[in-house]
């Protein structure tokens, strides 16, 4: 196989492939879905709560904010431009510690809490920051609480927000459109055409044209998998374990692509097969939705070898070594597809032989 | 005033050329289409208010009312159990929307007023945000506080004084209003990809050379180009508020917005088209100034002010003017600065804009 050659025919599909429809669809998909699932269920453009602070004196307060979970803590030079920030909604809320505030706290002098909330801050992160500044407040006065509080978590443990739930779902329709429909209706077409009988009475072999379709399905899915999972802040501290996954997802859907590419005689047989066979494929999905169904069952797909990896990794934080299992799976997948691709690239070139 | 006439025939003669190449190119005119529902779908889809309030479910006797006395009730939907059995399984399936529970113990408020310790459950399910449940924690603790007499050691300011800008609790800017000027701006951007492809294929084609050798001249050719881009633009632009019931109590506003917005993306179209050699290349440019154009669109969507530099984007004005005059009921004196600077670029656009295509046609 020549890779020059290769690399010049998915060059042409790179720079054709934007005239068909699909191609769009494959890239706009993903996109459109995390807007409406994050817009419906979500809260894509709600960060977490944003606290302003500024220390006049040297109050034990800020090393104290920082340490906040889920709270977004920034220092603004001076009182005057955290006022601005705050009215602006550029902070939810903020703190003014003049000189001295932690000493007359702690001497009972009763200073002045100048705390101040934007007026287009949410009434949920007015309570949660306002809160916060109290108990930090308390916390510098050396007051022990006369309550011990227990936060007990109740119900599954691994209880996640509908949001996440759905990643898989997103992540399945990014790889899939676009790492094996793509390929897949680009070799129908092509054999509509009949441009893949000029290309292959040229040097090239229809395993480089195959090889071609899968470079463009791996790029495009592994690019619209990393576009997803960056829209729905799921990109994390393992990006690089999660773009490994993605491509090893965007291969193996690659692989299938051009097998069905190769298979399926027109569009409107490709289209039937993809609607109805799909669920092969996206079935796992359904059990990160409702957790509480049989987990076995999703285990039986391919797609679920690079889902719970990226649902891991991307969600829960987990490292490649965490996922191990699954992502060798997922390769084993993709060394296995690799004779049914050439066993297909031969029937392929058969059925152009004889201009079937 | 005859020559004048026959001038504006022969624009008017071009114009009606283009709008029937226009009807032709099917790819345009479907993604225009599909775009017009799809955009005003999304409208429709987004929600229409904004939760900003977290519901609390409690058990314990006279905790509901020292919880609201106490003023920590603010931004908290409160619901009241008879015990903690009937709250752990209210959180547990969400029933009256329930995020988090706070089990105090029945004899909570008697043991605080006789300073003795007690326990109190804080009742959450795993997707509950961590920076939620310190909250509850801290609130419960304050709680503990007022009920043993202990009172805050710093003096709070007044709701007056802390509260900094338009109070909008309760009347927060949804979603839904968010995206308004974000989907005008994509129905203009989305024919501005059209006009630059029409204007790309009278150059390629060389039809722009058979034209100006009838007695139209160059000007008129294009004239009849920013006409028509800015009726394709502004058109749909108008049938998307419409469909989105986004003109307004201030319509004339909204019109004369879109208007200068039209007649920015078309020029923005007229250099896109005069680069564009094939189908590709038009898309290239398009995209290339589209990427820019939209940024302002999706800074809306997120809290605070725009970074400067997202200021000095052309479209900046345009998305400041209809989110001004959408969701803050801005009128005229207020939006003119947006629109001074929507009309500066404008001007700036076309001059480039014109002058390249002139170039162009007149090399031909």
């Amino acid at each position: 196989m020549n890779l020059v050659r290769t690399w010049r025919i998915m060059q042409k599909e790179l720079r054709m492939g934007p005239r068909s429809p699909i191609f769009l669809y494959a890239v706009l998909l993903p996109i459109v879905l995390t807007f409406i699932i994050n817009g419906v269920f979500g809260s894509l453009f709600e960060p977490t709560p944003r606290l302003g602070i500024v220390d006049e004196g040297d109050s034990a307060i800020v090393a104290e904010a920082k340490q906040l979970d889920g709270i977004h803590v920034t220092e603004p030079p001076d009182a005057t431009t955290l006022r601005k920030m705050v009215e602006s909604n550029d902070l939810d809320a903020g703190l003014v510690l003049q000189p001295g505030f932690d000493g007359a706290v702690r001497n009972g002098q009763m200073p002045v809490l100048q705390f101040y909330v934007g007026g287009e801050s949410l009434a949920s992160n007015r309570i949660i920051l306002s809160v916060a500044a109290v108990d930090m407040v308390r916390q510098v006065a050396g007051e022990p609480a006369p309550v011990t509080v227990d936060v007990v978590t109740i119900g599954d443990p691994e209880a996640l927000p509908i949001a996440s739930r759905l990643l898989p779902m997103l992540m399945i329709y990014a790889v899939f459109v676009a790492g094996a429909f793509v390929p897949a209706s680009s070799v129908v077409e092509e054999k509509e055409k009949g441009t893949i009988s000029a290309l292959l009475v040229s040097p090239a072999t229809v395993y480089e044209f195959l090889a071609a379709k899968v470079g463009v399905g791996v790029v495009l899915a592994t690019l619209t998998g990393v576009v997803t999972l960056a829209l729905n802040n799921a990109l994390g501290g393992h990006a690089v374990a999660l773009v490994l996954v993605l491509l090893t997802a965007s291969v193996m859907m690659a692989e299938i692509g051009v097998m069905l590419g190769s298979w399926a005689k027109d569009l409107n047989t490709l289209f039937a097969t993809v609607k109805g066979g799909a669920i092969l494929i996206f079935y796992p999905v359904i059990f990160y939705i409702w957790p509480s169904l049989p987990q076995w069952i999703p285990k039986l797909s391919p797609t679920y070898y690079f889902l719970q990896p990226i649902f891991e990794i991307g969600i829960r934080d987990a490292s490649l070594g965490d996922v191990w299992g699954e992502v060798v799976v997922a390769l084993a997948t993709v060394v296995v597809l690799v004779p049914f691709v050439l066993i297909m690239a031969r029937r392929l070139q058969r059925k152009v032989a004889v201009g079937v | 005033m005859t020559a004048i006439r026959s001038r504006a025939g022969i624009v008017a003669a071009i114009v009606r050329k283009d709008f029937t190449a226009f009807s032709r190119n099917w790819f345009f005119l479907v993604i225009s289409i599909i775009g017009l529902v799809f955009f005003a779908l999304t409208f429709w889809l987004m929600p229409n208010t904004v939760d900003e309030t977290v519901t609390v479910g409690v058990s314990g006797p006279g905790i509901g009312e020292a919880l609201t006395s106490s003023g920590e009730s603010q931004g908290i939907d409160l619901k009241l159990y008879p015990s903690q059995d009937a709250l752990t399984t209210a959180v547990e399936n969400g029933s009256d929307g329930v995020a988090v529970g706070l089990a105090f113990p029945p004899d909570f408020l008697q043991t605080m007023a006789a300073g003795q310790q007690t326990t109190v459950d804080v009742l959450v399910t795993a997707g509950v945000p961590v920076e939620l449940r310190d909250a509850m924690d801290s609130i419960v603790r304050e709680i503990a506080y007022a009920a043993s007499g202990e009172t805050l050691p710093v003096i709070q300011l007044a709701q007056n004084e802390y509260v900094l800008g338009v109070d909008r609790s309760g009347d927060q800017v949804s979603l839904r209003e968010k995206m308004r000027p974000l989907l005008a701006f994509m129905v203009l951007v989305i024919e501005m990809m059209s006009l630059a492809a029409l204007v790309a294929a009278e150059i390629q084609q060389r039809t722009v050379t058979a034209i100006v050798t009838t007695p139209a001249r160059v000007a008129d050719f294009l004239t009849a180009k920013v006409i028509v881009g800015t009726l394709l633009a502004f058109v749909q632009a108008v049938i998307l508020l419409v469909a989105i019931r986004s003109l307004g109590a201030n319509a004339p506003l909204m019109l004369t917005i879109l208007l200068l917005g039209a007649l920015m993306v078309t020029a923005f179209a007229l250099i896109a088209g005069s680069y564009g050699r094939d189908f590709i290349t038009v898309v290239f440019w398009s995209i290339l100034f589209l990427v820019p154009l939209i940024i302002p669109g999706f800074a809306v969507l997120f809290p605070g002010s725009a970074s400067s530099w997202v200021k000095v984007i052309p479209s900046y004005g345009l998305i400041n003017a209809i989110v001004g005059a959408t969701s803050y009921g801005e009128g005229w004196s207020d939006v003119l600065p947006d629109l001074a600077m929507v009309a500066g670029w404008t001007v700036v656009a076309y001059v480039v804009g014109l002058s390249i295509l002139r170039r162009k046609v007149e090399a031909l």
